[in-house]
């Protein structure tokens, strides 16, 4: 299949599903969702080169009848195996009635969304160029010092698309070819190991790779020697941008989410209109920034995708829904339905339809992290990557608690020496309240959220 | 793809893919197929969000060539699809080489050939159950937690199950044939305190298994249920684990997450060979006291100990039991074919993949603190005054050995009785220091496996394994909380 004419094809398959689908049952309403996508990744980690290029393939179908709904999904997009999927669910729903009374549907037709930015370089990458970045990467994190013991680089392209199709009559398709790369360093000085971190990810151009390997080995290097804090206690925290969009994309990321709200799972479920976080602060999930990685003309049920201000200036302004949850909800779409977390799901037409932000944004301030420091009164925590254990947190309880392990000590506004792992814990929707400042830094994260530095203060510090 | 309609139909299809990609110039090749099933079902509240079929079937190929490797796969049986993805494989491999700078070749051996005995045998295979019968375990799990709990906001039940064909040949003529399974059944109640706040209780029962697991004493969906429920209750009343320095009781299951996730991982070979791991060279060092000893074993005693079957990994060595960490003292590491040759220890089946779509990679199968000799009140004694914390709902390890793991809920014990519920609450440090802190370990060791949840490593997410272990007593944990 070529990036061209993808769509196209997709489309002429979901075409002749759904009429298979009729033929099976002409009373039931179906929903078909078509993923393709050609992807080529290389790793080298000390000189161990790992190589793979496949095709991504596979299709899920939805089927409700009398308010029932089941979901089935295969690998391939042949019609043999969307013809297995309509058949497995099918026998599902006449298996046993399993009634969901506040399903109304599937999504009706409108008029698609834009497809983010494009460049056919990336279709042009070869494997060959691919290894060459990697390699690169590797070198330059070697070569930096002696003291770097391990240096790992990853480079992947990927080119494709998916359609959506139903039985209410809408039919849509969307494309994206994305190139991403990154390096770890890990820096070894007697029992000391620390790692630095670099990245590329991007749809509009090709990877630049040149100079991130040096900038993780300068980072891992930098933590060494690092002293023990040797308390507990409750400090300020400045979470630069990789570590903030950590903490956005689990508190915010999760809890704004229609699905968490409507089910009674989301602490700021009645708070619209309130202050949730500091004046400062404002959010926007805009699921039509032409960069944005999870940019498409519509998601993953075929409603356009859109921009939607989350926090408007401290205060809660609106949730992210899909069809389905926006109905129980009494609202709209946001167009934020989703089948796959796209690190940790490449082969999204095995998740059926939940509720994901598409590209979280944090509006930038207007001090930049030498001023953020400067402004810190005695001492504070600069947590450099993001802190671990974060993402397992409890979108429920809102209770936090990770261990740093980039951390350098603040004190009197000055960045001093680099701290052993510390633990960091507290609530992230207190926090939010007690955000102190948002620094002009912002960047663009692999967690899709983009944010500045983000200062809290009131967190508990064990270190 | 064409499935299953005879038996050796996927087999001629694999020894061609072989045969390909020698005469295309690979020096070794690996081949696989998966026709795998997975099934979820997951009721919230009284609707049913979630009735999910998925089928996961296709071909993964890896050619090796000058000690690099190259990987492909096709969710197509159609020879010319085959023929690219053979041809893909053989491409990757042949680059890779030129700038692989440390090659992981292996020797050739005997062919591996799969018995009758690696069929784990149950009663009630799922597959042989419709949906309602599986459906209704979830009904009456959520019923008795709905009995158990109080101020419930929210109570979901979950049910899945994952099983199906695996099917290897390689260079050597090996033939590895067997049936993956495993299956869960789960129930979450969230309940409201006075003060607004949410806390959770949890209860499952899962493994290789059939059904019958759920007629099973303690596993019944009404054991299940009641667990959750009551356990969200307790949780109403319970305050926040003090932060700070305590000794420490860590029960089963959240030992099982010790051994997999802060030493498991670091003992696989791939970060072992390139130096990435703290456990590098460190072969017949004393990293633990006498009670820590660690194994990793691919078909354990399930019907007593619960667990995950996996007869041999997904480059068709057997997964037999690997002794990690003897008595404090560190054996082996966990190996793929390459990573073992280039470190002159014999493969441990550790090479696993999540399905046809990745290159497998060292992996664990299940992880296990071997058992001790305290009874239980023994181990409140021993622990004396500190948190004694239960389950979990995750954990994650850095590759310097620091690690994170929430237990979702414990007790405040003191002067060897327990005190009081203690909220949620975190356990951190370094698997090196705290592996030098475990001071006893009680009799009965218990192996974890589910279809939820899933160990994730290298982009594969959701590889389900086993882990567990006997409870421990630890001199010294930090723990996260609250700060006064």
């Amino acid at each position: 299949m070529k990036y061209e004419n993808l769509k196209d094809e997709l489309l002429s398959t979901i075409d002749t599903g759904l009429k298979y689908a009729r033929t099976v049952d002409n009373e039931a309403e179906f929903e078909l969702y078509l993923f393709y996508q050609n992807r080529a990744g290389v790793s080298i980690t000390q000189g161990v080169v790992e190589a793979s290029e496949g095709i991504i393939e596979g299709n899920a179908v939805r089927v409700m009848r009398q308010n029932s709904v089941s979901f089935a999904s295969s690998s391939g997009i042949s019609i043999d195996r969307i013809r297995r999927s309509v058949n497995e669910a099918l026998a599902s729903l006449r298996s046993v009635s399993i009634k969901d009374e506040r399903f109304k549907g599937f999504c009706k037709p409108k008029k698609p969304g834009r497809e983010g930015a494009f460049t056919s370089k990336i279709l042009d990458l070869s494997k060959e160029e691919l290894i060459d970045y990697a390699r690169n990467m590797m070198k330059e994190g070697q070569e930096f010092e002696k003291r770097i013991k391990t240096v790992g680089s990853e480079c992947s392209a990927e080119w494709g698309g998916f359609a959506v199709g139903n039985t209410q009559g809408l039919q849509q398709a969307s494309r994206s070819a994305i190139n991403s790369c990154e390096v770890y360093c890990i820096a070894v000085e007697g029992e000391e190991r620390r790692t630095g971190y670099e990245f590329d990810i991007t749809r509009e151009r090709l990877i630049r790779t040149g100079g991130l390997g040096a900038k993780a080995a300068q980072r891992a290097v930098s933590l060494l020697g690092a002293r023990k804090l040797n308390k507990t206690t409750v400090l300020p925290t400045i979470w630069e941008p990789m570590s903030a969009a950590a903490y956005i994309g689990v508190s915010l990321g999760q809890s704004a989410s229609g699905q968490h709200v409507v089910e009674g799972r989301s602490p700021i479920a009645e708070k619209v209109g309130e202050e949730i976080a500091n004046s400062k602060l404002t959010i926007i999930d805009n699921g039509q920034n032409p960069s944005g990685i999870n940019t498409d003309a519509i998601d993953a049920e075929g409603y356009p995708q859109q921009k939607t201000t989350l926090v408007n200036r401290g205060k809660l302004n609106q949730f992210l829904f899909d069809t389905y949850y926006a109905h129980i909800y009494g609202s709209e779409s946001t167009g934020n339905c989703s089948r796959r977390a796209r690190a940790t799901h490449p082969f999204p037409y095995e998740t059926s339809p939940l509720i994901r932000p598409k590209n979280l944004e944090v509006k930038p301030g207007s001090k930049n992290l030498d001023d953020l420091i400067a402004s810190i009164d005695g001492q504070a925590i600069l947590i450099v990557d993001f802190p671990i254990g974060i993402f397992h947190s409890n979108v429920s309880t809102g209770e936090f608690s990770a261990v740093a392990q980039s951390v350098f000590l603040v004190e009197n506004g000055a960045k001093k020496w680099p701290l052993q792992p510390v633990a960091v814990s507290g609530s992230f929707y207190t926090g939010l309240k007690q955000l102190l400042d948002v620094g002009s830094d912002l960047k663009t994260t692999v967690f899709n959220v983009e944010t500045p530095t983000l200062v809290f203060d009131g967190f508990s510090i064990v270190g | 793809m064409h499935v299953n309609s005879e038996s050796d139909y996927m087999l001629e299809k694999l020894e061609k893919c072989v045969e390909l990609g020698e005469k295309m110039g690979a020096r070794f090749v690996e081949a696989r197929f998966d026709d795998l099933i997975l099934r979820t079902l997951q009721r919230v509240n009284d609707v049913w969000k979630d009735i999910i079929l998925r089928s996961r079937a296709g071909i993964g190929v890896v050619c090796y060539y000058g000690g690099a490797s190259g990987y492909s796969f096709t969710a197509s049986d159609d020879g010319k699809e085959l023929e690219n993805t053979v041809s893909r494989a053989v491409k990757m491999a042949k680059a890779s080489a030129k700038v692989a700078s440390l090659k992981l070749d292996f020797d050739r051996r005997p062919p591996v050939r799969s018995r009758e005995s690696d069929i784990f045998p149950m009663k009630i295979h799922p597959g042989t159950k419709d949906l309602g019968y599986k459906t209704e375990l979830v009904n009456r799990a959520i019923d008795t937690a709905r009995e158990f709990g109080s101020n419930i906001s929210n109570v979901t039940g979950m049910y899945g199950e994952l099983y199906g064909r695996k099917l290897f040949t390689n260079s050597e003529g090996s033939i590895v044939d067997w049936n993956f399974e495993v299956i869960d059944l789960a129930c979450r109640v969230t309940s409201i305190t006075e003060s607004g706040d949410l806390v959770n209780g949890i209860g499952h029962a899962r493994g290789t298994t059939g059904l019958e697991l759920f007629g099973t004493k303690e596993s019944t969906p009404e054991d299940i249920g009641e667990e959750a429920g009551s356990h969200a209750k307790e949780q109403l009343k319970a305050r926040a684990c003090p932060a700070g320095r305590f000794r420490a009781l860590i029960e089963n299951e959240l030992v099982g997450v010790l051994a997999h996730e802060s030493f498991g991982h670091l003992s696989e070979g791939d970060s072992v060979v390139v130096g990435g791991s703290p456990l590098t060279g460190r072969i017949g060092e004393r990293l633990g006291t006498d009670h820590a000893t660690i194994v990793d074993y691919g078909t354990p005693n399930i019907p007593e100990f619960g667990g995950l079957w996996v007869p041999y990994d997904d480059q068709g060595t057997r997964a037999d039991e690997t002794t990690i960490l003897d008595k404090g003292i560190l054996k082996r590491y966990l190996h793929n074919r390459g990573t073992a040759h280039y470190l002159k220890q014999e493969p441990t089946g550790n090479s696993r993949a999540v399905h046809f779509g990745f290159i497998p990679i060292p992996r664990m199968t299940n992880t296990y603190f071997t058992p001790g000799e305290l009874t239980k009140e023994e181990a409140l004694e021993l622990l004396d005054t500190g948190v004694y914390a239960i389950q979990t709902s995750g954990g994650q390890v850095e590759d310097n050995g620091s690690f994170l793991f929430r237990a979702t809920r414990g007790y405040w014990v003191q002067n060897g009785r327990i005190k009081e519920p203690i909220r949620e609450v975190s356990l951190s440090g370094n698997i090196l220091n705290l592996l030098s802190k475990v001071e006893g370990a009680t009799k009965d060791l218990r192996i974890s496996a589910g279809y939820f949840g899933g160990c994730g490593k290298s982009g594969q997410f959701r590889l389900p394994c086993g882990l567990g272990g006997p409870e421990l007593v630890i001199g010294e944990v930090t723990f996260g909380g609250k700060a006064s």
